[in-house]
């Protein structure tokens, strides 16, 4: 295709530009947003047995919810009747402090002897800590600070897909189906990066613009209503005030599997106020359609009669309109098809990652300077700029990976499951910054080829350490904790991660050794030392 | 006759101009397809849901493609005259409705 070369130029340095300024928190995003795909097995593998692992059975949870109402008063208002308890939600009953789930979260059971048993126990804190950093870029700032940025992070993002896709586009036919390996490895880079790039574009449209909306939805609401007339239709009012009792939870089951059999309930959200009097949503899946939440959707029920009154956002049974705002959703979290499409999210995930951190590195290859012709007996400075850019790039991806490792892997080594749910999540956050922070600045001190090497060695020992800690649980009594099922999963893929981990250290070190002085891999104190060499060296293998 | 030469070295009044002139440009585009079409405005039908949803395709795609104006003052005049013309024709309809 034929594209004006002065429009082709103009996208290249907006790509450029673009790309410098969003890529490392794009990486962040991604990294961290490939390891959400599996939040589930994480948050097994990660979370303690539980003290109490006796549940109510089902049929006495209303002796259940009146002796906590009774002693709780103010769990009336808002609480939820898990159906299966488990490691992720471990108890029959369970309510927050806070309005929408805010504050503590306090979990029930009814002892053998019927008696109320209260804790705030919660699931490992590891899982929200990789999500939040996933939403929140990295910056675990306020949320309505970070909101903005992302949102705007997200826009930029999508101004790299449509300038990367018009500078691609002249030589798309000679460029797109080849992969040139050979001696000019930064070629074979910028292939690499143009077939992650295109082959996932539309993934990545999707991303950038889901993303948009998450970060901007409140002003988008907010600028359309002030602007726009309103002509919405109200929620339809339904108003029910039974003078009978409520369903119990067994009945409510029952009469969701007669109406909709395809939809798994797990969880019954009863929530009281004074104009509605009670109301019940119902959150629950349907692996063949996809879900507005990122594991469930939800069904209106009527807690009196059981029947279903609002499927606007129940898996399967919505309408067209709902359906496609839904899709939106679902094509972000890769909710629907079950484990084939959460693999490959994951691994399209991976693949962003990579497009980020090829396109830092390639962007400094391509502004550092290059010995000039003529003047080889003259030594090159490159510039603060990208020395600065170089060091950051190795030290906030590489930094990433080890710091997500290490604070997973600590999960199992602190025994926090007691001091509640906040000081466990500060806990995993301050493990995860340190490491972080520690890696930006080794990035600094040994510049970036050296660093590499050093933090791509220090990744795979903290990814290494998530299936260690569960190797010691097994086999010293008393050490940690193993689930089985899929929380293999996870020691599984941590052990192939670090794995590769030490085969990309070992490339790197075998490129910093051979690079040309102007490349970013190049490492002066292996070869400052022997002037004559660097001539020879570098006829050798620039190109 | 020879196309004038774009360059990014004016980038911030072209990106300007698809920021903010792009913002209620997309916000008009989507007052038109609730005027005009199916869609609603408000937070809980879906109709509605949709036109919130609409603002971060047409934003971006405004921000993607701002650059190809020549300058930032074109870039404004193009972008201002396109809000004027369809803000004119909502609020126009509005009156003449009403």
């Amino acid at each position: 295709m034929k594209i004006r070369s002065d429009i082709v130029r103009m996208y290249r340095d907006i790509h450029s530009w673009v790309g410098i300024v969003c890529g490392l928190a794009l990486f962040i995003a991604f990294y961290a947003g490939s390891i959400t795909m599996f939040e589930a097995p994480l948050q097994r593998w990660a979370s303690a047995p539980m003290s109490i692992s006796e549940h109510t059975p089902l049929e006495k949870t209303p002796e259940l919810v009146e002796k906590v109402l009774a002693e709780y008063p103010k769990a009336a208002i808002n609480y939820e009747i898990t159906l299966e308890p488990g490691i992720e939600r471990p108890a029959r009953m369970s309510w927050s402090s806070g309005p929408r789930g805010s504050g503590t979260t306090y979990y029930a059971e009814l002892g053998e002897d019927g008696s109320l048993q209260v804790h705030s126990e919660g699931p490992s804190a590891v899982g929200q800590l990789v999500d939040d950093l996933h939403r929140q870029i990295g910056i675990l700032i306020d949320h309505d600070i970070a909101m903005p940025i992302m949102g705007t992070i997200s826009l930029l993002y999508f101004i790299a897909l449509v300038s990367g896709v018009i500078v691609l586009l002249p030589t798309l036919v000679k460029d797109l189906f080849i992969l040139r390996i050979g001696k000019n490895l930064k070629r074979m880079w910028l292939d690499l990066h143009n077939a992650l790039g295109l082959f996932s574009l539309p993934f990545h449209i999707i991303m950038a613009l889901t993303a948009v909306v998450f970060a901007f939805h409140d002003q988008f609401y907010g600028a359309q209503g002030a602007l726009l007339e309103k002509n919405g239709r109200a929620p339809a009012e339904v108003q029910v005030q039974h003078h009978q009792p409520p369903l119990n939870p067994q009945q409510i089951v029952a009469r969701l599997q007669e109406q909709a059999p395809g939809f798994e309930p797990i969880y019954l959200n009863y929530h009281f106020d004074k104009d509605h009097g009670l109301e019940m949503r119902v959150a629950g899946s349907n692996s063949r359609y996809g879900m507005r939440g990122a594991t469930f959707g939800y069904a209106g029920v009527d807690p009196f009669t059981g029947d279903i009154t609002v499927t606007s956002y129940m898996p399967g049974e919505q309408d067209g309109w709902f359906a496609t705002v839904t899709s939106f959703f679902a094509l972000h979290f890769g909710n629907f098809g079950g484990n084939p499409v959460r693999w490959a999210y994951f691994l399209l995930g991976l693949a962003g990652a990579v497009l980020f951190y090829t396109g830092n590195l390639l962007w400094i290859e391509t502004h550092r300077k290059k010995r000039r012709k003529g003047y080889e007996h003259l030594g090159v400075t490159q510039t603060r700029a990208s020395k600065i850019l170089g060091a950051l790039t190795v030290g906030v991806c590489l930094g990433c990976i080890a710091g997500i490792s290490t604070t997973i892997a600590a999960a199992k080594l602190l025994p926090l499951r007691a001091i509640g749910a906040d000081a466990m999540f500060t806990w995993h956050s301050g493990i995860y910054y340190g490491v972080f922070i520690l890696a930006i600045a080794w990035a600094f001190v040994r510049g970036a080829a050296s660093g590499a090497v050093d933090l791509l060695y220090a990744s795979a020992v903290a990814t290494l350490l998530i299936p260690l800690v569960s190797l010691l649980s097994a086999l010293v009594p008393g050490f940690g904790w193993n689930h089985g099922g899929s929380g293999y999963l996870i020691d599984l893929v941590a052990a192939v991660g670090a794995v590769s981990f030490v085969f990309l250290a070992q490339k790197t070190r075998k490129r910093i050794h051979s690079a040309p002085e102007y490349s970013i891999w190049y490492v002066a104190d292996v070869l400052s030392t022997k002037p004559d060499t660097i001539g020879k060296m570098e006829a050798s293998t620039a190109k | 006759m020879k196309p004038p030469v774009l360059s990014s070295r004016n980038w911030f009044g072209k990106a300007g101009a698809g920021a903010v002139a792009g913002f209620f440009l997309a916000l008009a585009i989507c007052g038109m397809l609730v005027q005009f079409g199916p869609l609603e405005i408000g937070f809980f039908s879906a109709r509605a849901q949709l036109t919130m949803w609409l603002m971060a395709p047409l934003w971006a795609l405004i921000l993607s493609f701002c650059f190809l104006f020549h300058n930032g003052a074109r870039a404004w005049t193009w972008l201002g005259g396109a809000n004027l013309l369809l803000w004119g024709l909502l609020y126009g309809s509005r009156l003449l409705m009403a």
